[in-house]
This record gives C-alpha cells, sequence and structure tokens, in this order.
C-alpha cells in the first residue's frame, strides 16, 4: 500500500475512532469526582486491617497480590525474551559491530563525583524499597533506582567495570530467586489452610518499618528480582551493541 | 466551558490514543514504531488517573494524615505503577526485536524489511 | 456452599515456581535436565488441572485469593472460578504444553534453555485466564500471555523472517492490550468495581454510549488476540517464526482464548445489556466471522509454507467458533466449547506433523518436500486424518461441534450459517490434502510455490540425527486420536452443555461468585442435527478432496476445470492484504476498531 494512501484512510477511520472515544466519554463521571467505592473502602480499612501506610503498596501486594505476581512475571518473561534473543549462538562468529572507545577520558570532576554519586544512590533506593509500606515506594521503584546507580557507574567509569559485575552468573540467578519467591511466599499459606497470597506474618505496629506481614517481604523479593532484571538487560544490550561480541554462555 | 475541562483529560487520552496509532501507521523506522507504542501506554494511564482522580483529595498515603480523610483512588494507581516497570521492559523486548532486526538485514525501514509477503 | 479447593490457584503458581527454579540454575543444568524439569512441572500441572476439573465438575466453587471475601456486593480481591469450563481450558492448556515439551525434547534448539521457562510461564498464563473472575486479572494474564509469545518467537534468531513476524505480532497484540486496558478502566470508572460479576451487578441493563464502546473496546482487543478478520494479520506472520511446539500453542489454545474472554465478557458482565438488541449484536458477530471463515479459508488454500496454511486455517476456524458464539444462546456456547476442545487436538496434531516434517526433511515449503514424504507412513496416516477432522466429518468431535452450530444456528432461523462453516471446511480440509497428496504422495506435477514458501524456515533440530524419535510420534498420534475418542465416549458433552448452561446466565454466574454455590442448569442434546451434520462434513470432505485433485493433477486438466489452481495463486487483494508491513498492519486494526465501534454505537443504542 502506497505511504498516502495509508496515511488518508488511517486519517479517515482514525478520525472516527477518535470521535467516537470522546462521545462515550461524555458518559463518564466528570473529571475530579471520584465516586467508586473500592477505592474509598480500601483507604479506609487498609490502615488498619494491614497495619500499612501506604494503601496503594497494601493494594499492590496484599488485596491484589495476584495481578502483582503475574506483572512480576511479564517482567521476567521480557527479559529472558531479551537474552534468548541477544544471545550467541554456538559456534557463530563473533560480530565486531563497531567497537566503541573504552578508555573514555573523563575529567577530574566526573570521577570525583562519581562514587559518592553512586553510594547515594543506593542509599537512596534501599530506603525507597524498604519503606514502601509506609510511603510511595515498594520493589518495583526501589528496584529500579538501585539499577540505575550501576548504570551510573557504567556511564562514569569504563564498561569493564560494569561488565565485571553484571555479567557474573549469580544476577541472573538472584532474579529467578526473586520472581520464584514471591509465587513460593504465596504458596506457603497453603499450608496451613489459608489461601494462595495470604498475609501471615505478624503485622507488628504501624508506621514501624517491620510492619504489614508479608507486604514488606514481598516488596524486598520484587525489588531484588527488578534489580537484577534491569542489569540483565542493560549488560545484555552493552554486550551485543557496544563491544560487539556476547561471550559463550 | 466548564463541561468540557470536565472531560478534557479523557479527550487528552483518546487524542494520545490516535498520535499513538498515526505514528504506528506512516512510521518509517521500527525505533519510531516501538515508541508510539509507549504513546499508546501514555494514553491508558492518562485515562486510568483521570479517572481516579478526586479535586481536594490528598495521596492515599496514611503515614501523615490521618486514615478516613478524603483521598484520591488508590486502585488505579496500584493497577498503573506495576505497569510502568513492567512495559519499560517489554519495550525493551521489542526493541531487542529491531537490533536484532538490524544486525541480520541491515535495515530498520519496515518498507525495507518486507520478506514476508502474502 | 461447595467448599473451594487449594488446589485453585496451583495451575498458575506451579508452573511459574518451575520457571523461576529453571532460569535460576539455567547455566548449570544440561539440556536433558532442563527437559526433565520442564515436562515434570508440566505433567505436575497437568495432573492438579485435571484434579481441579473433576472437582469442579462435582461441584463449582468460588476461590478469593488472600483471604480477601467479598463485603456486601463489594468485592475487595481478586477471586478465581473453579467451574468445568474454565477447569476444562487449563487441563487442555497443560496437555497441549506437557506435550509440546515432550515433543521438543532434547532436540528443538532452546535458545540456551531459555525456552522451556517461558513454556511453563506461557502455561500459567493460560491457565490463569481461564479461571480468574476479576476483569484487571484477566487483563494482566493477557499481558503475560502476549510476552511470553513474543519472547517464545525470538528462539530461531538466525534469519530476517523471523524479526518481521514477531514485531509485527508483538505490535499488534500490544495494542490489544492496551485496548483492553482502556475499556477495563472505562468499566471501572462507570461501576467502581473490577470484578466480572460485580460489574454485571452494577451495569444492569444500561447501554448509553460510553458502555457500547467500552464493550467494543473489550471485544476488539479480544479480537485481535483471537485473529478475527480484520485483526487477523499478525497471526500467519508469528506461525512462519514460531518453532514448531510453540505454534502448537499458539493455534492450539492461545488464540481461541481470546473468544474465550469474549464469550465471559458477554455472558457474565454484559448479560443484560443487550436484552433488547440481541439481533443487532448477532449481525455484527456474524458478519465478523462469516468474513474471517471466508477470508481465513480462501487464504489458507492460497498458501505453500504448511506453517502459514495451518495458521490461516485457525483464522478460519476461529471465525466459525465466533458464529457459533455469536448465536448468544447455552446450545451456541456449547457448541463453540466442543469446536474449540476438538480443534486444539487436530490442529496440534497438524503442526507435530509439521514438526516431523521440518525435522526429517528439513523444509516446509511444498514445492521442497515434493514426494519426500513416501517413506513417512504414520506421519501420513496422521496428516490425512486431520484433513479429515477439519473438514468436520463424523468419526470426530469437530462434526458435533458443527452439529451444534447449525443446530443452535436453525433455532434462530440462520440456516445458512451452516453452508459458511461447510465452506470452511471444505478449503481448510482441501489445503491440508494438497498438501498430503503433494508430499505423502508424491501425486501430480511440481506444486505451485510463493514467496514466502520460498524463504521457507531453518530447520529447529540439529542435522546430525534424523530418525525420528518416539517422543515425536506420540503427540501428533495423541492429538488425532482424542478427538475420536471422545465422541465414541459422549458422558462428559453432557458436562459440558450443563456447565454452558450456567455458564451463559448471568444470575447462575453471580450465584456462584458470591455465594459459592452452583446453580444446576440444564442443556438439552442436540442429537437430531448430527445426521445432517454428518452427511455435510462427508460431503465437505469429499468436495475437499475434489478441490484438491484439481490442483495436484493441474497439468492433465482442461483448463476450465483447474479450479484448484486458480484459487492457489491466491486472490490478489487478500494477498495485499498480507503485506508484512506493520504499518499495514495497524491501518487494518483501526479499520476495524472503527467500524465495529461505529456499528455497536449505531445500532445498539439505547433509541429502541
Amino acid at each position: 500500500m502506497r505511504d498516502t494512501t495509508r496515511k488518508r484512510v488511517f486519517l479517515f477511520f482514525g478520525s472516527v475512532f477518535f470521535l467516537l472515544f470522546c462521545y462515550a466519554t461524555v458518559n463518564l463521571p466528570p473529571w475530579g469526582s471520584y465516586r467508586g467505592p473500592y477505592g474509598d473502602v480500601i483507604s479506609r480499612v487498609g490502615v488498619y486491617e494491614r497495619h500499612a501506610t501506604d494503601v496503594v503498596n497494601a493494594i499492590n501486594y496484599d488485596y491484589r497480590a495476584f495481578d502483582t505476581l503475574g506483572e512480576e512475571f511479564i517482567l521476567f518473561s521480557a527479559v529472558l525474551g531479551v537474552m534468548m534473543l541477544l544471545r550467541h549462538e554456538e559456534g557463530e562468529d563473533t560480530r565486531e559491530v563497531g567497537k566503541v572507545e573504552d578508555r573514555m577520558h573523563l575529567s577530574m570532576t566526573v570521577r570525583a563525583l562519581a562514587m559518592p554519586a553512586i553510594l547515594l544512590t543506593v542509599v537512596f533506593g534501599f530506603d525507597i524499597g524498604l519503606h514502601g509500606q509506609l510511603t510511595p515506594g515498594g520493589g518495583f521503584q526501589g528496584g529500579v533506582i538501585l539499577a540505575s546507580a550501576l548504570f551510573l557507574l557504567y556511564v562514569c567509569e569504563n564498561t569493564e567495570s560494569f561488565r565485571r559485575i553484571t555479567s557474573h552468573s549469580l544476577v541472573e540467578s538472584i532474579e529467578a530467586v526473586g520472581a520464584g519467591s514471591y509465587a513460593l511466599i504465596g504458596l506457603s499459606p497453603l499450608i496451613a489452610g489459608l489461601p494462595f497470597l495470604t498475609n501471615i506474618l505478624p503485622l507488628g505496629t504501624t508506621g514501624d518499618v517491620f510492619s504489614s506481614g508479608t507486604i514488606a517481604l514481598i516488596s524486598a523479593c520484587v525489588g531484588l528480582e527488578v534489580t537484577a532484571a534491569f542489569l540483565l538487560v542493560g549488560y545484555t544490550y552493552l554486550e551485543e551493541i557496544i563491544t560487539g561480541q556476547v561471550p559463550e554462555e | 466551558m466548564p463541561g468540557v475541562l470536565h472531560l478534557l483529560p479523557y479527550f487528552v487520552a483518546a487524542w494520545l490514543f490516535f498520535c499513538g496509532l498515526y505514528g504506528l501507521v506512516t512510521s518509517k523506522h521500527l525505533v519510531h514504531s516501538v515508541m508510539c507504542l509507549a504513546i499508546l501506554q501514555s494514553s491508558t494511564y492518562i485515562l486510568l488517573l483521570g479517572i481516579g482522580y478526586r479535586i481536594g483529595g490528598a495521596a492515599p498515603i496514611f503515614a501523615d494524615i490521618a486514615p478516613g480523610k478524603l483521598t484520591v483512588d488508590p486502585i488505579v494507581q496500584a493497577l498503573m505503577l506495576t505497569d510502568v516497570v513492567v512495559e519499560a521492559v517489554v519495550i525493551a523486548l521489542l526493541l531487542a526485536m529491531v537490533v536484532k532486526a538490524h544486525e541480520r538485514s541491515g535495515t530498520v525501514s519496515p518498507d525495507e524489511l518486507r520478506t514476508l509477503r502474502g | 456452599m461447595n467448599a473451594p479447593s487449594f488446589l485453585t490457584p496451583l495451575p498458575v503458581a506451579v508452573p511459574l515456581v518451575g520457571a523461576a527454579l529453571m532460569a535460576c540454575l539455567r547455566k548449570w543444568l544440561s539440556r536433558a535436565a532442563a527437559d526433565s524439569i520442564g515436562i515434570l512441572f508440566s505433567g505436575a500441572t497437568l495432573a492438579i488441572s485435571s484434579l481441579l476439573l473433576l472437582r469442579a465438575i462435582h461441584g463449582p466453587s468460588v476461590y478469593w485469593l488472600g483471604y480477601w471475601f467479598p463485603r456486601g456486593s463489594m468485592a475487595l480481591g481478586i477471586g478465581l472460578v473453579a467451574e468445568p469450563i474454565g477447569a476444562g481450558l487449563a487441563v487442555l492448556a497443560a496437555t497441549l504444553t506437557f506435550l509440546a515439551l515432550v515433543f521438543s525434547w532434547r532436540l528443538v534448539n532452546s535458545g540456551s534453555n531459555h525456552f522451556q521457562p517461558l513454556m511453563l510461564i506461557f502455561l500459567a498464563a493460560m491457565s490463569g485466564f481461564s479461571l480468574t473472575v476479576d476483569i484487571f486479572n484477566l487483563f494482566v494474564f493477557f499481558e503475560l500471555m502476549s510476552t511470553a509469545a513474543f519472547a517464545l518467537c525470538g528462539l530461531k534468531t538466525e534469519e530476517p523472517a523471523p524479526l518481521q513476524g514477531s514485531f509485527n505480532f508483538a505490535v499488534t497484540n500490544t495494542i490489544a492490550a492496551f485496548l483492553i486496558l482502556t475499556g477495563v478502566g472505562l468499566l471501572y470508572a462507570v461501576t467502581g468495581a473490577l470484578n466480572m460479576a460485580q460489574i454485571g451487578l452494577a451495569l444492569g441493563s444500561r447501554h448509553d454510549p460510553l458502555i457500547l464502546f467500552a464493550f467494543t473496546l473489550l471485544i476488539c482487543g479480544f479480537f485481535i488476540k483471537a485473529a478475527i478478520v480484520p485483526f487477523h494479520l499478525w497471526l500467519p506472520d508469528a506461525h512462519a517464526v514460531a518453532p514448531t511446539p510453540v505454534c502448537v500453542l499458539f493455534s492450539g489454545l492461545m488464540v481461541q482464548l481470546g473468544l474465550f474472554a469474549v464469550a465471559r465478557l458477554r455472558f457474565l458482565v454484559f448479560g443484560q445489556t443487550f436484552a433488547h438488541h440481541e439481533s443487532q449484536l448477532r449481525a455484527i458477530l456474524i458478519a465478523l466471522g462469516t468474513l474471517t471463515v471466508i477470508i481465513g479459508g480462501l487464504m489458507c488454500y492460497a498458501e505453500h509454507h504448511l506453517k502459514r496454511m495451518l495458521a490461516f486455517s485457525t483464522i478460519s476456524h476461529s471465525g466459525i467458533m465466533l458464529l457459533a458464539l455469536a448465536m448468544g444462546t447455552p446450545l451456541g456456547f456449547a457448541a463453540m466449547m466442543t469446536y474449540l476442545i476438538a480443534h486444539a487436538f487436530i490442529k496440534s496434531s497438524l503442526f507435530f506433523c509439521c514438526g516431523i516434517l521440518l525435522h526429517r526433511l528439513r523444509a516446509v515449503g511444498e514445492r521442497t518436500l515434493f514426494a519426500k514424504g513416501k517413506t513417512l507412513h504414520w506421519t501420513a496416516g496422521v496428516w490425512f486424518l486431520g484433513a479429515f477432522g477439519l473438514a468436520a466429518a463424523p468419526p470426530f468431535l469437530t462434526m458435533m461441534g458443527e452439529a451444534g452450530i447449525s443446530k443452535a444456528a436453525e433455532d434462530l432461523g440462520l440456516s445458512w450459517l451452516s453452508w459458511v462453516c461447510f465452506f470452511g471446511g471444505v478449503f481448510t480440509s482441501a489445503a491440508v490434502l494438497r498438501v498430503g497428496m503433494h508430499t505423502f504422495l508424491g501425486w501430480g506435477t511440481e506444486p505451485i510455490t510463493d514467496e514466502a514458501a520460498e524463504i521457507g524456515e531453518l530447520p529447529e533440530t540439529p542435522g546430525e540425527d534424523q530418525r525420528i524419535f518416539w517422543y515425536q510420534y506420540v503427540p501428533a498420534a495423541v492429538m488425532i486420536a482424542v478427538p475420536i475418542f471422545l465422541v465414541a465416549e459422549p458422558r462428559w458433552l453432557a458436562v459440558l452443555r450443563d456447565a454452558s448452561a450456567a455458564f451463559t446466565q448471568q444470575s447462575a454466574m453471580l450465584h456462584l461468585v458470591y455465594t459459592g454455590t452452583s446453580v444446576e442448569a440444564h442443556l438439552p442434546a442436540w442429537t437430531e442435527a448430527l445426521l445432517s451434520s454428518s452427511i455435510r462434513g462427508i460431503g465437505a470432505f469429499v468436495v475437499a478432496g475434489c478441490l484438491a485433485c484439481t490442483s495436484v493433477f493441474r497439468l492433465k486438466l482442461r483448463r476450465w476445470f483447474r479450479v484448484g489452481a486458480f484459487l492457489e495463486s491466491g486472490i490478489r487483494p487478500l494477498r495485499a492484504m498480507q503485506s508484512g508491513h506493520p504499518g499495514d498492519y495497524v491501518l487494518w486494526l483501526t479499520i476495524g476498531l472503527a467500524c465495529v465501534s461505529g456499528a455497536a454505537m449505531v445500532w445498539l443504542r439505547s433509541a429502541v
């Protein structure tokens, strides 16, 4: 199909769809007047029932923990997919896809600031990740911040240091352990005759870090998994693109 | 026009959806197509968050406010926040496909990559 | 009240644990160990799902995760419903995955053991999809199924063809996910609920434009997955690039789960919405279904790449299932489920045969395979039986499904629909027969070929040992034997009929979800339609045979009789549609979206 035809046909049908969308939303409750009972009920009881002040995370890791389990495994399978796509086949010649000068001549200022910045980021990541049940944060966010600390390492130092850490075979295992332990934590209540993913750990006092039972624990496992996942993706991409060769598995 | 203002976020979501689809249809570069998917994703987020908003509502974090105070809807936020991180990695998967396609056939233009006709 | 079984979440949890375990030990496991763990976990899931199915037949139950029971009519947590239809689909998913993993034992390239965990995740997603009764959970498992599928398509990375196919697949299915999420969001805004039963209760019989638009977004998203025209374009490309065991799962179950989701939504969430507009909704769905059957059938016959041909045949049969669903009656739904189960088995056995051909003869193009399969007697036997099954001929379960569809259509005065099914059966069966005659019997002259078949596919197994092993035969043989066996043992059909009757009654499902008690429902058998269906089935096979012969022996026939050859070269506009360009696919998607939502908003509105 020629480009202009495609564009014109799309503009017609796309506009029809857009107008129908707008027409339908006229019946929505006006913006800013959320009415539904579900969110309000959980806001009201979430703190008392689960001793977690961050109701959003209470929903994610307790009320609707099954959804989050599924989402976590979406991340997991996407990472498996990236690794499988960009893998190095047995017996394949290594490809030289344009080597990048690995010795970057960074200024003294950048290199001096690099280490403190990385340390700060790591501490920040752990803080956000472990306080998920109290303040906005939790496993997903903490994991991304921790992974970005290591990317800072790649930006500020040369790729060798980054590769040394992320190519370790444990990174993959850590990721799998993080993902699998979520499912296993969910399975443990079954022994006591309770449904899957019930919060069975002691709930502690509201406002304490060690509160809200399995919410904190699951959040930590997810954080582990997300960190490792982003590191694996970063490592696989870097190996494929920058250095031009992927080592044998 | 207070009526339209009340619906503006939803119109924006619809418009973003349209833009994302337009980008996909007219794209000349596979990386651009993947980014259009990210635009579609944003459209759904705007719709969801717009649905959950309450004027004058506080954030649903009761660390510093008393439970029972009027807050915005925590459910849509919970639905969304895992999605953001997950979709980032799914986009990484799609980009890996693009990288592989470029490596094998030397091009990232959908017009030139047509090896599966009919 | 039927006590919920602790087994209910296990079909999801067990494969996920298995996948994590295998990914953890991936680098240190040998190929045999990884395959064994995969087979072990999928076998365990099969056992668990079967027990769950037996339990569900005995007494359906609802399982609230996290110990969050509903308060009043509000569901706080996520619920799983163990009723025969959903549990049956979970069993089917486990069976297909188990046999696919057995088939790929030590031979199919596993991408350094990445393949097995992804298959287990795929299985978990399909099981969760069938059991859940929460609409956002449905979306999450839809996304999980899709992501595992995209990843699995990336297994064969040696040729440029694969990446284009998996990219098109990924783009269209991701758009589908976003459409579904938008629909979920709109429903949530209106009802403040995410549990399907609660939404159904809250919606009542409202059908303002918003509800209709949410409905079209949801069904269009699921129709993209179900490969209904014009959302079907991604399926053949995805099949051409995915390895055989993965194709088995795609065509066998993943595509049909889209239709199952539409059924779930139609009967549970929108149960009363279309009370006064039944015939209009039926018209829209029948139009889509008929278009799908016809286009799928014509393109199926015009394909010479075996897997793409089978993919188009899946599209055609998906259309037949949509026609059954479009009836909107319990009988229609029961027929759809019967056909779904039958088709899953037959199609997967055909794909296993494809895999054997690819392994032994190192090709999937019809011309390259010409007369090379003369020594493969067992494979030929299964292949021709498969053709028989696709035509909905008597000893096969597809015939019973088709009988149900024609009875349902007749009840509504639409008896011409059985001729649409006949058309689909003829063309898909003829294509399989033609390939069989060329490859296994070596009849006729060299086959016509096309671009896709010329590009072909690289073999997925190492070339050193080209013997066909028992674990490659067994899945194909089992899959073709089951539909025949199921017809001979009809007691389960009564269970399916009653379960369908309960599934389609919104009040029965509401009762089940909120109180955990099941309501007795009954659907009479459709034995009157069996005779005419059998005749039609045999007729379809005969016509298919004749059509295939006109293709195979085309040079010996006079010009007017070369119908087959004419159809084989394809119909220009249809081939142009299947261009391989993602922009084109998204364009057709938009056209379909605009047409369906326009039709819905205009014809299904309140103004009666």
